[in-house]
């Protein structure tokens, strides 16, 4: 292969060169094409980050008035914490994934404590059979009726019968679509809850075609419901802010910008 | 008895074939590669179902620092909530990325020599032809002088040392906009002058319709909300992040995106 055959045209003239079949030798080449292709794999990046967007309203003070109210019967209100171990959230030993409790209620928070079920716990577990569980599940049954539509259109496209372009449009349509009953959610992360909590609970938003909600912070009602529901269940959620050093950290950064 | 004589095979192997194949595959790896920019901390984002994908052009990327992972420190939260910024820009030579880092320095110097008379900024040619070249990068403007007067290497060492307080880029609580802004808000701000100012160019004298499908860093910053993308490590606390968002409500760049990894809807997210 590597060789390249030279025909001597027949008879052997006398005192003519003996030609050698040419012989390249290919192994310092493979050597350094495997060293080249090591350099490529190590600094390449294969995946693509992907992106989350977000759109959060102006902090200018709106008038009272001017707030749009949900209907209490629409609303939920979820409350997220992240478990700690310590400084660092803790990790479930099985999955190798962060703890995030969710205490959401429906409705008007009740702060007479009236029912049982003022406050209650979940967790995002995602699916299981490809059957939704925990908090997804509860936010699906919320948002029923955009739900049922969006599996049919999601049918349509997985039959052909429109194109993603198409399926966007009317799944955006569909999850805004002020005929059907539509749950507000409104996401309040403590002061416990790691960025991914965060994450997590946008992301049950995408899934469950959930277009209205809204990022606040707790209020003192939230965690009034906190602490009976702490006393009830004898768990403790409300602790001192693990990474109080953050800030401190941040204000440092800030120290060496010299003030006129 | 005679011997029995075994021819002797050459042993040499036939590397054709082989090299044949090895630069097939570094031609895979060579197009199908986008270099890993070099980025001071490594920070692990959470993962989504979204699958809309970085943008390749025109994003501003601010990257949030995670706590220290290594177990080295006594604190690892000294380590947390430092900023960097890189610029991307756009594939065209006339606003490539080296050109909008240096219209974006320019414009956030003046807006902060205006903000601080007394202590100014004076950058010289050298120094902000350093700038152009990095890819990211995270000091208070104090220190920016300083920081672009070091060689690569120094550079990469003293802001890829996340205890240093005078690595990150300062954001403490101004919500004013039109107040004294801090570092971060001043990069904000001519983030979104720069944007504009380009759009305005390209803008005159198109139709409104071509005006309206002009992709540049303006349209990405209001219209898609792609502008802006943050990065930050699944652990970071919320409160550190909501520092950032916080930031850039009070900057009006209401609309910006959060980096996520890809999962799929029937992983298990506990």
């Amino acid at each position: 292969m590597a060789q390249i055959e030279q025909k001597d045209g027949g008879k052997k003239k006398k005192g003519a060169q003996k030609k050698m079949a040419i012989h390249v030798d290919f192994t310092p080449m493979v050597d350094m094409n495997m060293l080249l292709i090591t350099f490529f794999m190590l600094c390449t990046t294969m995946i693509k980050s992907q992106t989350l967007q977000i759109v959060l309203p102006t902090n200018e003070d709106v008038r009272k008035e001017q707030q749009s109210q949900a209907k209490a019967s629409e609303a939920v209100t979820l409350i997220l914490d992240t478990e700690y171990n310590g400084d660092t959230p803790k990790v479930d030993p099985e999955t190798g994934k962060t703890i995030h409790n969710i205490y959401y209620y429906e409705g008007v928070a009740d702060t007479l404590f009236q029912t049982n079920k003022y406050l209650r716990k979940e967790q995002f577990i995602g699916n299981v059979n490809h059957e939704p569980q925990g908090i997804r599940k509860i936010l699906r049954d919320k948002n029923k009726q955009v739900m049922e539509e969006y599996q049919t259109l999601k049918e349509r496209w997985k039959n052909k019968e429109i194109t993603k372009e198409e399926f966007d449009k009317l799944a955006k349509k569909n999850a805004s679509d002020s005929l059907k009953t539509r749950p507000v959610v409104v996401i309040k992360p403590g002061p416990n809850t790691t960025y991914e909590g965060l994450i997590n609970a946008l992301d049950e938003m995408n899934i469950n075609q959930i277009s209205r909600y809204s990022i606040e912070l707790p209020t003192h009602t939230d965690t009034l419901l906190l602490k009976h529901f702490e006393q009830a269940n004898n768990e403790t959620i409300i602790r001192p802010t693990v990474r109080q050093t953050a800030s401190k950290a941040t204000a440092a950064a800030a120290a060496p910008a010299p003030q006129q | 008895m005679g011997k029995v004589k075994i021819k002797r095979k050459s042993t040499l192997i036939d590397m054709t074939a082989m090299s044949d194949v090895t630069v097939l595959l570094l031609t895979f790896f060579m197009l199908t590669s986008t270099f890993l920019q070099k980025e001071p901390t490594i920070v692990y984002t959470p993962s989504s179902v979204s699958e809309e994908k970085v943008p390749m052009n025109n994003v501003v990327t601010v990257l949030v620092s995670s706590a220290d992972k290594s177990g080295k420190l006594d604190d690892p939260t000294v380590a947390e909530g430092k900023l960097f910024i890189s610029f991307t820009g756009d594939a065209d030579s006339t606003l490539s990325s080296e050109n909008i880092r240096g219209m974006m320095l320019d414009e956030a110097i003046a807006i902060y020599n205006e903000q601080h008379k007394n202590n100014q900024v004076n950058l010289t040619p050298a120094e902000k032809a350093q700038f152009r070249s990095m890819n990211m990068f995270g000091v208070p403007f104090t220190e920016l002088k300083n920081m672009l007067d070091m060689s690569v290497t120094e550079r990469d060492k003293f802001q890829g040392n996340m205890t240093d307080p005078r690595v990150g880029i300062p954001i403490d609580g101004n919500k004013n906009r039109e107040g004294r802004l801090n570092d971060f808000q001043i990069w904000l701000k001519a983030i979104y002058n720069v944007a504009q100012r380009i759009n305005n160019e390209q803008a005159a004298g198109l139709s409104p319709e071509e005006r309206a499908n002009l992709s540049n860093l303006y349209a990405a910053l209001m219209r898609k909300g792609q502008g802006i993308a943050i990065k930050a490590d699944k652990d970071t606390p919320f409160t550190t992040v909501q520092l950032v968002f916080d930031n850039l409500q009070t900057m009006k760049l209401n609309k910006f995106s959060l980096m996520t990894a890809l999962k799929s809807e029937d992983e298990p997210t506990k």
